[in-house]
């Protein structure tokens, strides 16, 4: 048995990620994937992969503010724009206001989708802080939960709306 | 896990055309669909899928993002250009395409997910491969990957087409094409040496007859650079409708779309009716469109366009459900483009 | 406990006292009842209106690690030195391997462990020379890098002789399929299914029948004045939890420990130590965080087995975490069915005869019967079942979410609304009759009231072709137990709480539920009490199947606060000037019951304590009133869990989309704890049971064998724009049969919901679809919409 790596030869490149407000230099070779960088060299496995084919929503991030599959996404094609996951969204010491939303509603089974479901739901906020229920199913369309919190996140994203200035 | 593969970047349609040696369709009829070629990828949501699963494994990717306006959206004229990098998202969101081609933008809003929507490309949607499960399968290589089975055929093809089916009977999986289709769009295309060829998106999407391995006549050291809107007169509507198991997040088991062009009185000039999911490209239902045309569209027309644009349907063993499926969403989406509604809404 | 008394859950010949508990439903006929129950058992617990804690919706104590991403589940945990495992599966559906050679691999680059699960054939056949589905392991390799797994597992060179195969329950019940197994290999009894006994015969691959004959069926029905007759099929269903199967398992001179996703920490550390031969003590298995399992993860599996000897031999901790496709083809499945039914009935809806014959497949597994509920559910003098597991070459079926009731009540709850129909009598007001259960009784009224069921119309009365129906089933589901349970309660000297228990939480709120008794018990609020779960380490904890968690482990969690508080109040009394016996806990504070004004902190007592903590363990009793059935660790209470469903449906007759509007769930489990993590089972059982209704089905290509929805893109489950309304409403119904009366829900949640879609899709279309799922196509051709050129 040989103890060599196997991939050395195909030589790694060098990526600058901009993750949570931060600049990470990490080594990652051309097919890794955001959500596998994410996970891996950059610690932060609070993103999840569940389907590795952009069909459930476990590992939504945000590029720049959108929600995207990091598992759909090369890690050296992110470029310049700004990551955030979910260990980004709550400061030091008070929750992102969906986040305590879920935890109130209990928005929360298993956990699994749950890093995934809570970024959906904060972009919808941050881009349409009056949401009505049908514009919350649409945006968590790509979020898959089998434990069914769907009913409890839907009462969270409620809680948190802003009705529009009259 | 997907084989190992070098990384570019293109810094214009041209140097992306150059260098882009081969293109996936010509790739994944090789054996595991390996090739020492260079594959151009947009958002790499249908690329990366393919390579995940065994598929596709190019020796180099060279990326499109970094192309200026590639996103672009100009309204020339009447018309619109948009850029084959925009994507999906901000082709829903834009408010002058939701002005004028609503049907596009409605479209684009209820393909795929919020998350594929904000990386898949308008190009890469018109160019994504079918998702026939044979064909996307390792462990099938059927016709359309250079074998020599159709698996559909004698398996499951509850998903497949009911028209031109006979040989392969995959459905075109874009969204987008359905509706463009309808609308009457070019595409433009690119070369290597920054000339250009513009052609009705129709045609481009009609591979030579008997060539099974590709769903359009793109060319290696060629690169789908926009596509062109013709201009939206007075009396134009249109209409965009899709069914599937599930209200989102999947694929149509029926899709229509109807561009419709009224005079002042109501009498139809012209018509366009398209069915997406129904065939190998996006399905003109010519038949349905003369039986609208110099007509003022009521019901009773609408029943009788609907029910000729199945007419030639030739339906396989499990797919024979599309039938009414399209039957009536052909019907509901012509009543709702006479009648100025975006889409039939009713229960979806 | 403290005092070196572990007779809970002992010999009926221990001590005992009497006391009156509360018993009966809450609004119905509360009352009390008085029980014999162990002298070391807590007093009775008052009904919820009473409690502080119980019965109030305490937030969920993991929430804040699950939405900030801290959780750490079993596919987050890397260990130094960790080498990653993948698996080797076959691609044919069934196959002899003539010869498998794996020497390249273990020379390949990074390699660090190679194991071969399937032999050259041996010369009369042996079992592991033959694969029987596609996907089925073959061997497993472990490197220091995924893409190092990936590239050895190519190098493993397999020699297989396809055979002839079949994947669909109908053609492999013809004598003329290609037999699964010979007699001599074909499994024997059934890991966990309904019903799978041992010694039942095999023809070709139908296997059974197994038979309950009570009464006399031909004299019931030649005594009834109306019969029904119906045949009802099922599809495949498969688990789906968003945390595939994942291990890490770590061999060491000293002891082997794992990190694994499942739902039984204590089942596995036994699996573990019989199959590698360890003492129990030198394994330890650890849970923390567990992505759902809904049975699929109830034991270990061969991937497990593969990751821990992969580590053996490798001396490094090693990771398996299986991707989609296997979990879709490997991980288990509901099993098909397809059930006939034939109810007899007097003019009055007195059932006088049953016939139930099935014909299930679990593939290449047992346990693909439709249970007893025809036979409970609505007691009838004459019942003959015949149950039958058909082997197809699909890879095996395991429990899910109501194993062997799913299908049951999917055949039984239309079969009564058929009878209904015939009768002339209103569904509802036949179950009335012919349902002996209180509890569904209350159920149904309560849903029928919320649900609008008193608008309800003749079937297809809407004129248009969108059609509006309302439909109701009920459910039925075995109270199970384990006494093999136990927790233990620590107070330290500073008056901060820890619990501990093996048991893990697969997203039920276990943990907080045991909170929530402890802290009730402590006068404390959930949140002052720390629980440790989830680890062999701890006193025995009970699996999280069969919606046995809460009532197995929240009365050993009471028992053992109350022995601690015990020994508080023996420290606090001199404090107090009191006796022990007249001190109580509230908020934080020990007091004398009669002089509220007398207390001390809760610290202040247990700052008295001899060692550094005071502690108790305690194991689940006996229900006080006996059980049903016990059998070895397990047992089932005496009164089934209930449950009744209302579901209002849209159908677009035109296009054969059917959507689920509405549900009202009337459910019972015992005492409920915590209303609000009901309600989020509840709905997940909704959920769950109406995806399974309207889009999930595993598909196996019949000339191939392979999945061709192998993934959750093609394989469809409901998602946010499909989700109805859901009410949920909980009895509370108190049955004083342990120390916190609390049962199950997860499973009855989730068993009536197909059928009270598909009887309100007939009330709404007139059509009754009697096979899953009910998809538009299903409807269409049922509609009679498809053109008949279709071969079916
Ligand atoms: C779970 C799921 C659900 C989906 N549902 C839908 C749906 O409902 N409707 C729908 O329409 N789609 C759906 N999709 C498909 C998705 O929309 C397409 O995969 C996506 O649009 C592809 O765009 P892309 O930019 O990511 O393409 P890429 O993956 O980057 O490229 C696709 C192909 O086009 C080529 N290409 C891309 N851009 C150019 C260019 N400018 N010039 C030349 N060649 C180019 C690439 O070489 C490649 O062969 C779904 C996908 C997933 C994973
Ligand atoms: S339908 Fe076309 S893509 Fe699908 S198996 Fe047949 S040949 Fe292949
Ligand atoms: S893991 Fe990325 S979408 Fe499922
Ligand atoms: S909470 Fe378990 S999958 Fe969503």
């Amino acid at each position: 048995m040989q103890q060599s790596d196997p991939s050395a030869q195909f030589g790694r490149s060098t990526v600058t990620l901009e993750v949570n407000g931060t600049t990470r230099v990490i080594e990652v070779e051309a097919r890794t994937t955001l959500a596998q960088a994410l996970r891996g060299p950059l610690g932060l496995t609070g993103t999840k992969i569940a389907c590795d084919r952009g069909a459930c929503g476990a590992c939504t991030v945000w590029l720049d503010g959108s929600p995207v599959c990091s598992c759909m996404l090369l890690a050296v094609g992110v470029g310049h724009r700004q990551v955030t996951t979910i260990e980004g969204l709550a400061t030091a010491d008070e929750l992102h206001p969906v986040q305590q939303a879920f935890i109130d509603e209990d928005a929360v089974q298993c956990g699994f989708c749950t890093p995934g479901m809570v970024m959906s739901c904060a972009a919808l906020l941050n881009d349409q802080p009056d949401c009505q229920p049908d514009d919350v199913r649409a945006a968590i369309s790509g979020n898959l939960c089998r434990c069914g919190t769907y009913p409890h996140v839907l009462a969270a994203m409620h809680r948190l709306r802003k009705d529009p200035a009259p | 896990m997907m084989k190992r593969f070098a990384w570019t970047t293109a810094e214009s349609p041209s140097a992306a055309a150059s260098a882009a040696s081969t293109i996936c369709a010509e790739a994944m009829a090789l054996t595991d669909g390996a090739t020492d070629g260079a594959i151009v990828m947009a958002g790499g949501i249908d690329l990366l899928d393919l390579m995940k699963e065994g598929l596709l494994a190019p020796a180099r990717l060279i990326g499109l993002r970094d192309i200026a306006d590639f996103g672009a959206i100009d309204l020339e004229r009447d018309g619109a250009r948009l850029g084959a990098g925009i994507t999906l998202a901000a082709l829903a969101a834009d408010a002058r395409i939701r002005r004028r081609y609503p049907a596009l933008a409605a479209a684009a809003a209820g393909a795929a997910s919020p998350q594929i929507r904000n990386v898949a490309t308008l190009g890469g949607n018109l160019l994504q491969r079918p998702r026939c499960w044979y064909f996307r399968s390792r462990h099938h290589r059927c016709l359309r990957r250079g074998g020599v089975h159709c698996f559909a055929h004698d398996g499951d093809n509850r998903y497949h087409a009911i028209f031109d089916n006979r040989r392969c009977a995959i459905v075109h999986p874009s969204t987008l094409a359905t509706v463009l289709v309808a609308l009457g769009a070019d595409v433009q295309l690119t070369d290597a040496a920054g000339g250009s060829r513009r052609l009705p998106l129709e045609v481009f999407l009609t591979p030579p007859a008997g060539d099974l391995t590709r769903e359009n006549i793109l060319q290696p050291r060629e690169i789908l650079h926009a596509v062109h809107l013709p201009p939206i007169s007075e009396g134009i509507r249109m209409a965009h409708s899709k069914r599937g198991e599930k209200d989102a997040f999947d694929w149509p088991l029926a899709e229509v779309a109807v561009v419709l062009d009224l005079e002042p009185g109501g009498r139809c000039r012209d018509a366009a009716v398209i069915l997406g999911a129904a065939a190998p490209a996006p399905h003109r239902a010519v038949n349905a469109a003369r039986q609208l045309v110099g007509a003022v569209i009521d019901e009773k027309r609408a029943t009788a366009a609907a029910a000729a644009a199945i007419e030639d349907a030739t339906p396989l063993a499990d797919n024979g459900h599309k039938l009414p499926l399209f039957e009536a969403l052909v019907r509901r989406t012509i009543m709702a483009a006479a009648q100025g509604r975006l889409e039939d809404s009713i229960l979806r | 406990m403290n005092a070196g008394d572990d007779s809970a859950g002992g010999p009926s010949d221990s001590p005992t006292r009497a006391e009156p508990f509360p018993y009966g439903i809450l609004g119905v006929d509360l009352a009390r009842i008085v029980r014999s129950i162990p002298a070391d058992e807590p007093p009775p617990l008052a009904p919820n209106a009473e409690l502080a804690i119980i019965g109030r919706s305490a937030t969920r104590l993991d929430a804040r690690d699950k939405v900030t991403g801290a959780s750490r589940f079993t596919v987050d945990v890397g260990l130094p030195g960790m080498l990653h495992g993948r698996i080797l599966r076959s691609r044919f559906a069934h196959a002899r391997i003539r010869s498998i050679d794996a020497s390249a691999a273990l020379r390949a680059p990074g390699v660090r462990a190679v194991e071969v699960l399937a032999q050259p054939t041996a010369p009369h056949g042996s079992n592991a020379s033959t694969v029987r589905y596609v996907g089925q392991p073959l061997a497993a390799v472990a490197a220091d890098s995924l893409a190092a797994v990936e590239e050895a597992l190519q190098r493993i060179e397999v020699d297989y002789e396809p055979l002839p195969f079949v994947v669909d329950l109908a053609t492999a019940r013809r004598p003329t399929a290609p037999p699964v197994y010979t007699a001599d290999d074909a499994p024997r009894g059934s890991a966990s299914g309904y019903p799978a006994p041992a010694g039942l015969p095999l023809h070709g691959n139908v296997r059974g029948p197994a038979i309950v004959d009570r009464g006399d069926v031909a004299r019931g029905f030649a005594d009834a004045d109306v019969e029904v007759e119906s045949d009802y099929a099922t599809q495949v269903q498969t688990h789906c939890c968003l945390e595939p199967h994942a291990i890490v398992a770590d061999w060491r001179a000293d002891g082997l420990t794992v990190h694994v996703s499942t739902q039984y920490t204590s089942g596995v550390r036994h699996e573990l130590a019989e199959a590698f031969g360890l003492p129990l003590a030198a394994v330890r298995v650890i849970a923390k965080a567990i992505g759902g399992g809904f049975g699929s993860k109830s034991t270990l599996g061969v991937y497990g087995r593969l990751a821990v000897g992969l580590s053996r031999q490798a001396r490094a901790p090693v990771r398996i975490v299986l991707d989609r496709e296997e979990e879709q083809i490997d991980a288990g499945n509901r099993p098909s069915t397809w059930q006939r039914l034939r109810l007899g009935a007097r003019r009055d809806g007195t059932l006088t005869a049953v016939r139930l014959t099935s014909y299930g497949s679990a593939g290449v597994g047992l346990g693909a019967g439709v249970w007893s509920l025809a036979e409970r559910l609505y007691p009838c003098a004459n019942f003959l079942g015949e149950q039958h597991d058909v082997f197809t070459n699909a890879g095996a079926g395991c429990a899910m979410r109501g194993p062997g009731a799913v299908p049951g009540a999917w055949g039984m709850e239309q079969a009564v609304d058929e009878l209904a129909e015939r009768l002339g009598i209103d569904p509802l007001a036949l179950r009335d009759r012919i349902d002996p259960s209180p509890v569904r009784r209350e159920e149904r009224r309560i849903g029928a009231q919320r649900s609008g069921w008193f608008e309800r119309r003749p079937p297809a009365a809407d004129p248009g072709p969108i059609k509006r129906g309302i439909g109701c089933a009920q459910s039925l589901w075995m109270t199970n137990v384990q006494l093999n349970a136990a927790c233990e309660v620590r107070v330290h000297r500073d008056g901060s709480v820890e619990v501990f228990s093996g048991v893990q939480d697969i997203g039920t709120g276990t943990g907080t539920v045991m909170a929530q008794v402890v802290a009730e018990v402590l006068g404390l609020t959930p949140q002052a009490i720390t629980v440790r779960i989830g680890d062999t380490r701890f006193p025995a904890g009970p699996p999280s199947y069969g919606s046995r968690t809460t009532a197995s482990i929240t009365p050993p969690a009471r028992t053992a606060a109350w022995h601690v508080l015990q020994s508080l109040f023996r420290e606090a009394a001199p404090l107090l000037d009191a006796d022990p016996a007249a001190l109580f806990a509230h908020e934080g504070r020990i007091g004398v019951r009669d002089d509220p004004a007398r207390s001390i902190a809760l610290a202040q007592a247990a700052a008295r304590s001899r060692t550094d903590f005071v502690s108790a363990v305690a194991s689940r009793a006996d229900d006080y009133a006996g059980f049903d059935v016990r059998m070895g660790d397990a047992a089932i209470a005496r009164q089934y869990l209930g449950g009744v469903q209302f579901a209002t449906v849209a159908v677009d007759t035109e296009t054969g989309i059917v959507r689920v509007e509405r549900v009202v769930a009337v459910q019972d489990c015992g005492r409920p704890i915590n209303p609000r993590l009901i309600e989020s089972q509840v709905q997940g059982g909704v959920l769950m049971g109406m995806s399974f209704a309207l889009f999930e089905e595993r598909l196996l290509d019949r000339h191939t064998g392979h999945m061709v929805n192998a993934n959750l893109e093609q394989y469809k489950l409901a998602g946010a724009c499909e989700t109805p309304d859901i009410e949920v409403i909980v009895l509370e119904n108190y049955q004083a049969n342990s120390a916190t009366d609390a049962y199950g829900i997860a499973e009855p949640a989730n068993i009536a919901t197909a059928p009270a879609i598909a009887n309100a899709v007939y009330n709404a279309i007139g059509v009754r679809l009697r096979s899953l799922p009910i998809t538009p196509a299903a409807v269409l051709a049922a509609l009679g919409k498809i053109p008949s050129r279709d071969a079916p």
